[in-house]
This record gives structure tokens, sequence and C-alpha cells, in this order.
């Protein structure tokens, strides 16, 4: 601390952007890194269509991991996620072969998801019961519901326009469109609204956050309205990729996301954290997940080799807090 | 403590009703053979389920359990066949990797302070990677015949593996409700910090919780080898939250500081009973899903609501 | 103990050092076979012309013990697929239902794992034994470890008869198997070859674990090194049973290879529409083919776009048809060990080989001309 002090006011300045972002700046540097050296080997890594695969097709993961994010800052975390967007997506298809108008088909998943989550989010609040109790059981529920409902049937035809996910606007895929608006919006209203301040203050300490006079529990509901919003926005894009709907759970979905929100810096404790960092890291995995293609690493070695890659991600980010706390 | 009683006996209602109202819809549902039967299969969530109380005891969790047992059948296969050692010593190195693998988990999050869950999200990951990769997709089969008696046989009329899950649940909930170590790890899960300064080792208890919840989930998997009589990577894959799911349902708090093992048992139980149950009723098992999940939810619910008038 | 705690902890990065060198070392040490085989022996249909028949072979199958007389009564049975929720196993169910209301003497249900997971299987099927039922139709995820709960069911006098995915065979009585397993590569790979002639190509498939895969593309490297050594195996990726993935890795695929790469065969019904759409999404139908397993709805909209000119597969209805068949036979007794075929409803009289197996027929080719035929 005395040392911060003794720093002019651009170290000072510096310093502090590093203590805020550096889980953002680990990530941002392992990513550049990770293209140099990729493309090295094989130049097409860098094709434009490469990066539309992994910056698009990766998309969704990172706006669930936006929502997940806001819940896991407030305290909380959603197992569910998985199932649910397995659950949206298939209400999105069903509406769009029946007849609806498109723009119903995209909304519904929105509202349905929003709803899903509030009941959620209003049992984790005025019940007291943990989100990760909460979330288990309706990760139960929507799975066993979606296959009793479904039975399995896939999803195809769907109309000519229902197909957000394949277009382009201004020479860029929707998806990652999707998620570069999406991460700024929610990073802009996070650190300079006072609903923002408000998520950090339940989830970093809940005692402060009620002297201070915020609504806890219409927060912690609040929070998870948001995030169901955003599961709604995910399922979307991962509704509208392909020409098919399988009615489906995506299986391990929910991991793939929370990691992707708690290795980009959320801490898992609460009460820190941003969404480019969950953003910055959906798109680090599958960047990695790519590039391992590419070097052309055994394909039985490829997990344990993502999971050390992880793990590095994880120790790395540990090392730098410890010597900024110094 | 009088709290956690009343969530315990709650359950324990719940368990009651659903043993009487499942009996009455399916007949084959409460015979003892039945009910014994249920064992085997209650085997492995009810190890790792069992330790993870002591895990989420302390405040922490641990993910990694499911790949944990995929990596240690898979390192019992290796060991026996590809390696040529005999099975008894297989198993002893089976059980080791699945100790050491929880052991690291301990020293990242004690020595490298990473908090549980993101520790154990990595090696989850890793775990079940080297499973994959040191197997090369590979099952492994043909186990002599003595090693089925641990996941197929008997021992005087019961499941051999029921006694091992018996044992497991005296032992640890001696220690956790009679030892110091018990009274460690609630202090842990109350306020680490007020742990540390009171004396109490927590680094060196954490690193041993971790270390046996590795060390369950390498049994799990030995056990489980021996009641399908085969290896494969994949095995375990989902356990992690089957295993939680009985925790939070036992009463233990996911903040730590909470729990007992007599409620992660009452968990199982009622999971188990309704998985059976409802089956043998005749629902479905997408049915049953939905069922496990409000009973999850609605039992939690009712536990809190009781407390809370107990305490206004 | 502590010590050696404390040896580790400081050694933390140079073992991860270390380790990751060891694996992506050793990674490159495996080379040569085909990812995502298994090691059994391979068994490579001729280029051309007829198969072989095979060696007729003993029956090798199980028999229940004191089963009751079921001759002409009313059965219960209860079919339990690998997993529910994926188009494929929706139509063997239609097709065992088919069948059962067909005969009027079977009351049937389906009841599977929403995940392809071999512990929730065993436990279901462990269910449906204590809860007695006349017969089990089942898709194992995994030939041994379903076994002791077959063999239990056996025991308890059970009919156990299996479909799509075998078992170890004194597990069960008889398996209607869809195609062989060469013939299956055979059809892949001839097709393939005659789209694109020569290059490379790729498979995408669903995870190494898993048998039925394992089992084809080993059969497929053993044909394609035989009769098509000219199409050249670039690699094997694994995409679990998801869609997104599937697309994702397929489209990793064709950015990697780029020209090299001619054409993608996807392993499951899951794996070859998204491969399809990665194609057709890259606008590089025409240059790189895409041949596979999967169900006609599935694959009717790239086939129709022309981007996909054949799909190979079994009818997945016609097999749970005749698997319900095959159970209500052995059932009544009328199919016993050393019969060489069995009436099997509209299907008309199924060959037997292999000891204990009821053929099904050959792989079926979906093309543009006949793939509005087929519902499922």
């Amino acid at each position: 601390m005395n040392n911060l002090l003794r720093k002019g006011n651009r170290g000072k300045f510096f310093s502090k952007f590093l203590a805020n972002y550096g889980q953002e700046i680990v990530l941002l540097s392992s990513m550049i890194i990770l293209f140099i050296v990729v493309s090295q080997v094989n130049p097409r890594f860098l094709g434009g269509n490469n990066l539309n695969t992994i910056f698009s097709g990766n998309a969704y993961i990172g706006v669930a991991a936006i929502g997940m994010s806001i819940l896991i800052i407030t305290g909380n975390i959603d197992v569910s996620v998985g199932a649910l967007i397995g659950v949206l997506a298939t209400i999105c298809g069903t509406l769009a072969v029946s007849g609806y108008p498109i723009w119903i088909a995209w909304f519904a998943p929105v509202v349905v998801g929003m709803i899903v989550n509030s009941i959620v989010g209003f049992i984790v609040a005025y019940a007291g019961i943990p989100s990760i109790v909460v979330t288990l059981g309706m990760m139960s529920i929507l799975r066993g519901g979606l296959i009793s409902v479904t039975g399995g049937d896939w999803i195809t035809d769907m109309p000519e326009e229902f197909f957000l996910a394949q277009q382009n606007f201004l020479g860029i895929r929707v998806p990652l469109l999707t998620l570069i608006f999406l991460t700024t919006i929610m990073f802009y209203l996070m650190s300079n609204t006072t609903w923002g301040r408000s998520l950090y203050a339940i989830g970093g300490n809940s005692e402060a956050a009620r002297t201070s006079g915020i609504d806890l529990k219409r927060g912690v509901v609040l929070a998870f309205a948001i995030h169901g919003m955003f599961v709604g926005f995910a399922t979307i894009l991962f509704a509208t990729q392909l020409n098919i709907i399988a009615s489906t759970v995506p299986p391990n979905l929910e991991l793939t996301v929370i990691t992707a929100s708690v290795i980009g810096g959320v801490s898992i404790m609460g009460g820190t954290g941003t969404v480019i960092g969950s953003t910055l890291a959906t798109i680090l995995f599958a960047a990695i997940g790519s590039s391992l293609i590419f070097i052309g690493v055994s394909a039985y070695w490829l997990r344990a080799i993502m999971g050390i890659l992880i793990l590095s991600t994880v120790l790395a980010d540990m090392a730098r807090r410890r010597r900024a706390s110094l | 403590m009088r709290v956690l009683i009343r969530h315990e006996s709650i359950l324990l209602l719940v368990v009651i009703i659903a043993l009487f109202t499942l009996s009455i819809q399916a007949e084959q549902f409460a015979t003892i053979e039945n009910l014994l039967n249920q064992g085997r299969f209650l085997t492995e969530v009810s190890l790792v389920a069992l330790i993870m109380t002591f895990v989420i005891v302390t405040g922490g969790i641990d993910l990694s359990v499911g790949s944990i047992l995929g990596l240690s059948a898979i390192i019992l296969g290796v060991a026996w066949k590809k390696m040529g050692l005999p099975l008894p010593v297989a198993i002893g190195v089976a059980l080791s990797v699945g100790t050491l693998a929880g052991l690291f988990n301990g020293i990242i999050i004690t020595r490298f302070r990473v908090p549980p869950l993101i520790a154990t999200l990595a090696t989850l990951a890793l775990y079940r990677g080297l499973a994959e990769g040191i197997s090369q997709a590979r099952s492994i089969r043909g186990y002599p015949d003595w090693f089925f008696i641990l996941g197929q046989g008997e021992l005087l009329g019961v499941p051999t593996q029921l006694w091992i899950v018996a044992f497991f649940t005296i032992f640890t909930g001696f220690i956790l409700g009679y030892t110091t170590w018990g009274r460690a790890t609630y202090a842990i899960g109350a306020n680490e910090i007020a742990a540390r300064f009171s004396g109490i080792a927590v680094n060196k208890t954490k690193l041993f919780i971790y270390s046996a919840s590795g060390f369950a989930a390498a049994l799990a998997g030995v056990i489980f080898v021996s009641r399908v009589s085969t290896t494969r990577s994949d095995m375990g894959m989902g356990l992690e939250l089957d295993a939680i799911t009985a925790v939070v349902l036992g009463g233990t708090s996911i903040f730590g500081g909470k729990g007992t093992i007599i409620g992660t048992v009452f968990g199982l139980l009622l999971i188990q009973t309704l998985k059976n149950g409802l089956s043998l009723a005749g629902v479905k098992s997408d049915g049953t899903y939905v069922a496990i999940g409000f009973v999850l939810i609605l039992t939690l619910l009712i536990s809190n609501l009781f407390n809370r008038s107990s305490e206004g | 103990m502590i010590l050696l705690i404390h040896k580790m902890e400081g050694n933390m990065k140079h073992y991860l050092t270390v380790l990751t060198s060891m694996l992506i070392s050793s990674s490159m040490a495996f080379g040569g076979d085909w990812t995502g085989g298994d090691d059994l022996p391979t068994n490579p249909l001729p280029c051309s012309g007829p198969a072989p028949a095979g060696e007729a072979k003993a029956y090798d199958g199980g028999s229940p013990t004191n089963a009751p007389n079921r001759k002409g009564k009313n059965i219960t049975v209860v079919d339990v697929p690998k997993l529910v929720g994926i188009g494929y196993f929706a139509a063997t169910t239609q097709g065992i239902m088919e069948a059962a209301a067909e005969m009027g003497t079977m009351d049937a249900k389906t009841d599977g794992p929403s995940e392809a997971n071999i512990d929730d299987q065993i436990t279901l099927i462990d269910n449906y034994i204590t809860q007695g039922v006349d017969g089990i139709l089942f898709a194992a995820n995994d030939p041994g470890a379903i076994a002791p709960v077959l063999k239990k069911a056996l025991s308890k006098g059970i009919n156990v008869v299996g479909y799509d995915a075998n078992s170890d065979p004194d597990a069960r009585q008889w398996f209607v198997n869809q195609a062989e397993f060469n013939g299956i590569a055979k059809g892949l790979v001839d097709n393939m070859a005659g789209e694109v002639g020569s290059g490379g190509v790729a498979i995408v498939t669903s995870t190494f674990t898993t048998p039925n895969q394992a089992r084809w593309i080993s059969e497929m490297e053993a044909y394609s090194k035989k009769c098509h050594p000219q199409l050249e195996w670039l690699e094997t990726v694994e995409a679990q049973e998801d869609n997104i993935l599937s697309f994702n890795q397929a489209n990793t695929l064709i950015n990697k290879y780029g020209s090299d790469l001619k054409g993608i065969y996807g392993m499951t019904s899951v794996a070859t529409p998204a491969s399809a759409d990665a194609v057709t999404q890259a606008n590089q139908c025409g240059n790189i083919a895409v041949v596979g397993l999967a169900t006609p709805n599935a694959m009717r909209p790239y086939v129709k776009s022309g981007c996909v000119k054949s799909v190979v597969l079994w009818s997945p209805v016609d097999l749970g048809y005749a698997a319900a068949h095959v159970l209500r036979a052995v059932a009544d007794g009328s199919l016993k060990p050393g019969a060489t075929s069995v009436k099997a409803g509209r299907l008309g009289e199924l060959s037997v080989i292999n000891g204990s197996e009821v053929l099904l027929g050959a792989a079926f080719t979906f093309s543009m001309d006949n793939i509005n035929d087929f519902d499922f």
C-alpha cells in the first residue's frame, strides 16, 4: 500500500488499472500470444473464416456468461443455465415453425427466461435458499420436463428469416456483434450506474449493502431476471445458428458457461470482476480449443491440455493478485 | 444446533412419507431384496457425498470428484492390464492417484488461495482429460472373478459395498460430530480467519479434507469398475452434481459452517427412494427428474419456513 | 507426508511445465492409427462384388432361467435406449410401438436416460427387473458395463433382446443388427470415394469411447486402406452429442485444411447434419462432401439444397419394429437357438448371422430422389 502512495499520479493510475483489470489483461495477452504462436504453425488460423468460427460460433456461451457474471458478482450461481437454454431453444423453434411472426419467436425466450429466473431469484431472495440448491432443482425439472414434452423430436424447416445468427451486419457476424454490444453495455451499466454498483455491494458485503439502504432482496431478484434475459439472448444465437434445433439439453453447457465467468475474473466469492473478463475468457477457451486442433495435438490428449491451460490461467491470475496485494 | 436438528427431522419426515407412499404405489418397492439392491446403486455417490459434506462444511466445494473417479478407474485398468501389476497393487495405485489428485486440489486451494469452485472446475477438466489421454479412449475389461465380489457380490446377505458405505458413514459421522477435527471443520466454515487465530491448522485440515475427497472418489471408482466389470474414461461424469444435491438436500449450508452426516445420509436416501420408487410406480425417468427437482426445492423451502417461524 | 506436500508446493510451476511438455510430446508420439478407432480385429469387405458368406456360428447368446410360458400371452416390455431426446431413438420407439400395436399382445414403453450414461441406463434396467417385466429391449451404452444387469434379468426369467448397440453376447438372447459394421464402413467409404475421388478426409464423431462409432471408424480405416488408398485420412475430432460443438468442430476442420479437405464423415445423427450446415455456411458445397450416418428428417434441408448427395442409414423405425418382433418370437418360443431366420411382420423373413444376431438388412443410402419418402 505504501508503495502505491509513493508513486506518481501516472503510476498510481497505471497500477490501479492493473489491479482492476488484471485478469482481463492476462486473458488478452494470453490470447494474443496464442494467436501469434499458432499462426506461425498454420497461417490459416488467422483466416477470416476461422476467426469467425472462434468468435461467432461461441458467442452464445459468452452472452450467457455475461448473465452468469452478474449473478456471481451478487454471490449467486445458476447451474440450470444449460437446461434452460435447451428449453428456450425448443420454445423458440416451435413458435417459428408454428407460423408465429419471427419477432415473437425471438422474443419468447427472452421473456420466458426472465420469468423462470425471476421465480428462482424470488425463492433465493425471499425464502433464503442458496441459489445453487434452487438451480440444481430447476435443472432437474427443466431437463426432465423438456424430454417428456418433446420426446426428442428435432425442429427443422424454420422460415428463412429466422436464422439471425447466420446474418452479417456491417460485414460482421451478428453473434459477434451481439456479444460485443452486450458486453459493452453491461460493462458501462455495471461500472457507472447506481444499479451496477449495488450489484457489487450485494455480493461483496451483504451487511454493508443493507445498511447503505440497498434493498437486498429486490436486488437479487432483479439480478436473476437480468441473467434470465441474457440466457434468452444466448438462446436466440444458439437456436438460429443451425438449420436444425435439437430439442435437448446441450451437454455440459452449464460448466462451460460457469468456467468462462469465473475464470474471466469474476470472483466466485462475489463482489468483484467485470463482464469483459468473462467475454474474453469465452473467446480464449474457444481459441484454445481451435488452436489445439490446428497444432495437431493428439485428440486423446486435447482435454488434458485444455485443463492444464485453464489451470495455468487461474494460477497466473492468483500470482498476479498476490503481487498486487503486497 | 436446534435449527440443524429441525432440518433433519423434517427431512426424515419427508423420507418416511416418500417410503410410505411409494410402498403403497408399488408393491415391489418395500421388499428387503429391493432395498438392499438399491444400496449398490447408492454406493458411489454416497462415498463421495459423505466427504463432500466435510468439504462444503468448510465453505468449499469439490467439482472434480466425477473426474477423479474416472481417472482412478483408468489408472486401475492401466496399472493392471498395461503395466502388468497384480490387481491388488493396481487398486492401491488407483487409490493413491485419486488421493494425490485430491491433495493437488487442496494445494491449489490453500497454497495458491484459488477459490475451491474455480480450482476444482479447472481440475475437473484436467483429470477427465488425463483419464481420456491415458486410456487412449480404450476400455479395459477381463478382470478376474474375485474382483467382482466388491461390486456384485454379497457378504452375509448384504451387498459387499454396502458394508463399506456403512463403515464410511459411521466413521465420518463420528469424526464430524465428536472429534476435534470435526470441530475444526465447522470452525473453518463458520469463520476462517477466526479459526486461524484460534490456533486451528486451517490449511492442513483443508489439505486433508480435499485429499480424503479424492480418496473417496477413487474408492468409488474402484467399486464402480467392479460393479460394471469394465473401465471407461467417461465414468462418473456428472457425479459431482448428484453428490452436491444430496449434501445440500441434507441441510448442509453451501456457505459453510453448518451440516451433518446424518442429514447427508437422509438426502441420499430420499433421492434414491424417489429414483427407484417412482420408477417402480410406473413413472418414467424424465418424470422422476422433475419430481426430484421439486422435492429438493420444496424440502428446503419448508424447512426454511419452519426455522424462520421458530426464530421469529 | 507433510514434507512431500511442501516439496510439491515449491515445485508446482516446474511440475506443470514438465507435465505439459510430457503431454505434448507423448501426444506427438501417437500417430499412424486413426484416432477414434478401437483395437478389435477388422474384417473389411471386398472392394466390389458380393460380401462373402460368413461362417456359420453356433448360438452364443444367453438364455433366461425358468422363463414362464409366454406363448401368445400378453407381455409387458420395456425399451431402454442409449438415451432419450434424440431423433434416432425417437424413431426406434416409433417402430416398437408400431409393432406392439400390430401384434396387440405387447404392452411396450420406452424409458431411457437423458444422457448416454452407462450408470443411469443400468439403474433403469435394474428397476424394471424389480418391477417384473416380461421382456427388455436395449441399446447398450457399453457392451461390458451393461452385461451384469442383463444377466440378472435373464436369471429372473426375463426375455432380453438388444438392438442398435450390442452387449456381450451371453448377456442377452438375441441382438437385432441394423447392418454389419464392415457393411456400414463400406457404404460410407464407397460413397465418399465416389463423391470426392481422392484427397483428404476427416471425421466428426461423438466421443472416442462410444463403441459403435469406434468400431465403424476402425472398419472404415481398414476398408479405406484396402480399396480406396487415394483417400488420405486427416484427423478425427470429438464433438459429443452436441449440435453447435459439431458445427464448430467441422468449421475448424474446414478452416485448418482449406482446399486440402475434400470430405467430412459424420459418425452420428448429430454430427452429420451439423457438418453439413458448416459446409453450407462456409459456401463450400460442392467442394467438400459430407457423408455420414443421419436420419432423413434432419438431413432433408441439406439433401434438398444439393449440398449433401447421400446419407447412409438403416431405417431406425424398422430396427425398432424388428426388435419388437424378435422379442415376441423369443417369448413365444418360436425363435430358438440354432434358428436361421425369423419372421418380422411387414419386414418378412430376417436372417440370423454370427450365431445370435438377427440382421435387419444392408445399410440404405438416402438421396435427393427418395428422401421425401421417409419420415423419421
